[in-house]
């Protein structure tokens, strides 16, 4: 079995098990293994978004209309499952287009619980510093952990030897992302603050984005 | 006596033999022709890739390979040209190591990506884009053209970055910018210093952040600013005289500072949570 003839049966290896000629290739390929290892974990990252709510179906809606746009889906699709259907060929090229679209299905759904959840009025001056002071509430510490915790087990299982330095730099940014929202909670009316809570989650996004990179050593 | 020369003898042989065969790079050269503003992308595993400006129509690849672990994986659609390591079973940091040498048309757009670098840019006006966790990232002498560099743990240099749309991300890397100006340049750091050196431009925003990095800004007194400074519990310093003006938060002596200098022409942001703040005279 070579690569092409792997990754067209990706997403049946990913949900089901995996026979011996499977399982003698993801052994002696570190690009299907590590491919696996990715797929693996954003599918764990899209269960666990659903189970805080279903965003608005305008969501699902944008991201389809983008994946189709990139040529990734063909049939209409009716759930919110992020990962293409299974006769479809796969390619490396759709991983970047549906992580993508988890971070910002994400991000507007924490956007939404955000302005959903009533507020006194005074701290609530404009739509978008609701949005940012929310974050950490639309997520609990113990789901960021599970989410630090799996990355540093995908990262340890591909470069083990990389696997502190991810942890240093996650522990970096989650104070980083601590301190902004603290500093914006208070001070609402402070642009600057805001905008610093978004640089944060940049940071952190960074360092998963880094960490489930192809190229990593 | 005899047989442990013999094997003294042999065993030398087979070590000078071992030496050569691990030493012998293997380099490999391809030519593409492109028209202008081609699109480029280099992706590496462990390595460097340089990228410098050459013929008005080519692309050449050098290539120097560590072993026989590695391939490169080269193709081009039109303008545009990929090309990426890649790595076999047990390659190592060594033996998949390749380091590229590359030409382009100076109006290229060129995106190179490693994990351990460096990546080198220079003398193009194309947009420019760098990738790597822990690789160095030094970019010279671009114009007109979007600079983006992202690493987590390497050190970012810019140096002669004119009219640029410059974005730099590191997590934990020190970022330096020299004689950089343009309508956009934004850095964003956890943990990495930031220095910059320059007079700021005359139409720019300039925006600098590092949640416990230093910062440290040098601009000529002739420099048109509009700035404002703080760190929440770290300390800034100003070196200038400046104009007052408003803030839309509290100006607390020692950890903030804001005002005008000269006809304000370009607005320079420096926020840090911990980091020190300098606003220095060059």
């Amino acid at each position: 079995m070579n690569c092409e003839q792997f990754q067209e049966i990706l997403p049946e290896v990913i949900d089901g098990g995996r026979n011996v000629e499977q399982e003698t290739h993801l052994q002696s390929c570190p690009v299907c293994s590590g491919l696996v290892a990715d797929l693996s974990l954003i599918s764990q990252e899209a269960r666990q978004l659903q189970e805080f709510a279903d965003p608005a179906p305008r969501v699902w809606n944008a991201i389809e209309i983008a994946l189709r746009r990139e040529g990734l889906i063909r049939e209409p699709r009716l759930g919110p499952a992020l990962l293409p259907p299974v006769k479809h060929r796969w390619s490396f090229a759709w991983l970047a287009p549906v992580t993508a679209a988890a971070l910002v299905a994400f991000g507007v759904f924490v956007y939404e619980r955000g302005a959903r959840e009533p507020q006194p009025v005074a701290q609530v001056p404009t739509a978008a510093p609701a949005a940012v002071t929310n974050l950490q509430t639309g997520k609990s510490q113990k789901s960021v952990n599970n989410e630090d915790q799996q990355l540093l087990e995908a990262v340890g299982s591909r470069a083990p030897t990389m696997q502190a330095a991810y942890a240093s730099n996650l522990q970096n940014v989650n104070a980083y992302i601590r301190d902004a929202e603290e500093s914006a909670q208070a001070d609402p009316n402070d642009e600057e603050a805001q905008q610093v809570v978004m640089d944060a989650y940049e940071q952190r996004a960074t360092v998963y984005e880094m960490a489930l990179d192809r190229s990593l050593p | 006596m005899e047989s442990a020369q013999r094997a003294a003898q042999l065993v030398t042989v087979a070590i000078l033999a071992t030496t050569i065969c691990a030493s012998a790079e293997i380099r490999k050269e391809f030519r593409f022709t492109v028209g202008p503003r081609a699109t480029v992308s280099v992706t590496n595993q462990y390595g460097r890739i340089s990228v410098k400006p050459g013929s008005s129509n080519q692309v050449v690849v050098v290539a120097s390979l560590r072993s026989d672990r590695a391939e490169i994986d080269q193709s081009q659609s039109g303008n545009r040209v990929d090309i990426i390591s890649h790595l076999f079973f047990e390659a190592t940091a060594d033996t998949g190591r390749v380091d590229y040498e590359v030409t382009v048309p100076a109006d290229a757009s060129v995106t190179l990506r490693s994990s351990t670098g460096p990546l080198q840019a220079e003398g193009l006006h194309g947009d420019v884009v760098l990738e790597g966790s822990q690789a160095n990232i030094d970019v010279r002498d671009i114009s007109d053209a979007h600079v983006h560099a992202k690493t987590l743990n390497g050190s970012v240099t810019l140096s002669n970055i004119h009219n640029g749309h410059v974005e730099v991300t590191s997590v934990g890397g020190d970022v330096t910018l020299n004689r950089v100006s343009g309508p956009q340049v934004q850095v964003n750091s956890t943990s990495g210093k930031i220095r910059y050196e320059g007079d700021f431009g005359n139409s720019g925003e300039y925006y600098l952040a590092s949640h416990s990095g230093d910062i440290e800004a040098s601009a000529p007194n002739d420099a048109s600013i509009d700035v404002t400074a703080r760190s929440v519990r770290g300390t800034v310093e100003n070196d200038f005289p400046l104009e007052p003006k408003h803030t839309p938060f509290v100006v607390k002596a020692g950890s903030a500072f804001a005002g005008t200098m000269n006809k304000a022409a370009s607005s320079v942001r420096l926020f840090s949570f911990s980091g020190k703040i300098h606003l220095k005279k060059r």
